[in-house]
């Protein structure tokens, strides 16, 4: 029997090892690529560059448009990150601890943006607000705010989650009989318990926010560049420096991603969260 | 006593006026003025989004969303399975860690790593040549089957991690028993194991029709305006690269959520089923 059924097993082994080689080399390969491209001298007539240096990596990054670009990705995503957790935390504790009725509807208000387009949402907010008098689809507030918006169901089943796994009642009847009174109870006492759904939140939307091109591009656009339309613009006419840009922003996702997994391993009740992803 | 309750919905005003002034306000609002034409209920933007490049553009983000979520969670299904039965649980690990960096990937990096490894002097492109493959001008990463393969960077990721806990679900024991009443493979998968996997795969199908069919950076980044994308040509009417029509940019973007819409709801569709099936 055994005898009969190990080439079947061999044949399975090559195909597993085969296709799990070809998805390795199509999700390793173009970054490869863009790694080796940004370090060549030249290398658009040979197999390999002619070759290495790390000049565009030190022009790229003294160019005054790039630390200007990073730092507005940065403080933008910082704002959401906060933004999202000021209004999505104490949010998310009432419906749990008061009001779980609204929970469908709360779950639907989430989801939403889910359902449509980034592009839509920013032609939604132009269409409406920019026939007011006062300025503000310009703003990096407008900018801020959308982020919030798409990046609602991240935040949202994070904190939920992570409510969801506590013992919410009895922790604030403890800390009441104490005399804490509802602030004391959510800042000491919840948000300490919820640490690990409020870190892989931030997270989420910290990476989500800092490499949005769409929402940047039509909101604020030239007014206030990101880093991504920064990348994009640089992409047109400098393709070395360009790849150090673009595998800057991968090395940015993965630094994210494994603070996200991390984050995650040690709390298994919010691994939902990052499969949403 | 029954009062309280309903006092406790005013702690949540202020997330519903947030969701109301910039979710639900600008949406509905987009929906209003593409059913109006000088402040009376109309068709007309309609109607003029009946010219060919509009069609064009809803037939190829459909064909687009439609190729890269049949392929995505094809693979996905492969991989995951062969993820889930393989031993070492390293590999496993490490293929999950780099599935979530990836289903996150996307946009400007994503479609300028694929000009360097795939352009018409890409590195790939390159190496091909050498062993006697020509690319170009037959396969060209700027066209829309360009799209297809940058997509599926982050669809086939995406859908190894949706996949994965219902595939890892599928108990061995299952496969025994339709093993000892006579099953051979093909009767397993056809019977038991893709019909006990349906509602995730189908769901997983519509999230990654979704996801498609709303990427914009990636493809705008790649190919410019070059391809007709729905996304593609709302941003430029709004933004008056071509014209600026932003009634018309109003319709199509109805027209977008109803694409949208229709997704979801066969999703919905199919995990309700899910749970008959499980049970």
């Amino acid at each position: 029997m055994s005898q009969n059924l190990s080439p079947k097993v061999r044949a399975g082994l090559s195909f597993r090892a085969i296709t799990i080689g070809l998805f390795l080399a199509f999700m390793i390969l173009p970054v490869v690529a863009t790694a080796l491209f940004s370090v060549s001298i030249r290398w658009d007539r040979s197999i390999l560059p002619e070759g290495l240096t790390f000049d565009w990596w030190i022009k790229v990054t003294s160019e005054r448009g790039f630390q200007r670009s990073l730092t507005n990705s940065l403080t933008i995503s910082l704002s959401t990150v906060l933004a999202s957790l000021a209004l999505i935390a104490p949010t998310a504790f009432w419906v749990h601890t008061r009001v779980p009725r609204a929970k469908p509807l709360m779950e639907v208000l989430v989801i939403l943006p889910f359902g449509f387009p980034a592009v839509v949402l920013a032609l939604g907010l132009v269409r409406l607000y920019s026939p007011l008098p006062i300025a503000v689809v310009n703003t990096p507030a407008m900018l801020v705010a959308a982020y919030v918006v798409i990046t609602l169901p991240f935040m949202y089943r994070a904190i939920m989650n992570g409510l969801e796994a506590i013992d919410t009642a009895a922790l604030s009847n403890a800390a009441r009989s104490l005399g804490a009174n509802d602030v004391q109870i959510f800042l000491k006492v919840i948000l300490p318990n919820i640490r690990g759904g409020l870190v892989s939140g931030s997270l989420l939307v910290f990476s989500a926010a800092f490499a949005e091109f769409a929402l940047a591009n039509l909101l604020v656009g030239t007014r206030l560049k990101t880093f991504p339309i920064y990348l994009v613009e640089f992409t047109r006419f400098d393709a070395r420096q360009a790849s150090a840009l673009a595998l800057i922003s991968f090395s940015a996702a993965w630094l994210v991603s494994m603070a996200l997994l991390s984050s995650s391993a040690r709390r298994p009740s919010t691994r939902g969260s990052s499969a949403t992803a | 006593m029954l009062k309280r309750p309903h006092a406790a919905w005013l702690g949540l005003a202020p997330f519903l006026i947030f969701v109301l002034a910039l979710e639900l306000l600008p949406l509905g609002g987009l929906v209003w003025s593409a059913f109006s034409d000088a402040g009376m209920f109309s068709f007309a933007n309609f109607a003029r989004a009946a010219r060919p490049t509009i069609v064009t553009g809803f037939a190829n983000s459909i064909g687009l969303s439609l190729a890269t979520a049949s392929l995505g969670t094809l693979a996905g299904l492969v991989i995951a399975y062969l993820l889930v039965t393989g031993r070492s649980s390293r590999w496993r690990d490490g293929i999950i860690a780099l599935s979530t960096v990836a289903a996150n990937f996307g946009g400007a990096p994503l479609a300028f790593a694929f000009i360097i490894a795939l352009g018409s002097t890409g590195m790939i492109t390159m190496l091909l040549a050498q062993v006697g493959i020509t690319l170009y001008p037959g396969v060209r990463i700027y066209s829309i089957s360009g799209l297809v393969v940058a997509y599926l960077y982050f669809q086939i990721p995406l859908a190894i991690l949706l996949l994965l806990p219902s595939v890892q679900g599928l108990r061995k024991e299952w496969r025994e028993a339709a093993t000892s009443l006579g099953a051979d493979p093909r009767n397993y998968w056809l019977l038991v194991g893709l019909p006990l996997l349906r509602p995730s795969i189908a769901s997983c199908f519509c999230l990654l029709f979704a996801n498609s069919f709303g990427a914009y950076a990636t493809a705008w980044t790649l190919t410019g305006s070059s391809v007709e994308l729905v996304t593609v040509q709302i941003a430029a009417l709004i933004r008056g690269e071509v014209q600026l029509d932003p009634a018309l940019a109003d319709a199509i973007a109805v027209l977008s959520m109803l694409v949208m819409a229709a997704s979801i709801l066969l999703q919905r569709v199919f995990s309700r089923r899910e749970r008959t099936v499980s049970r």
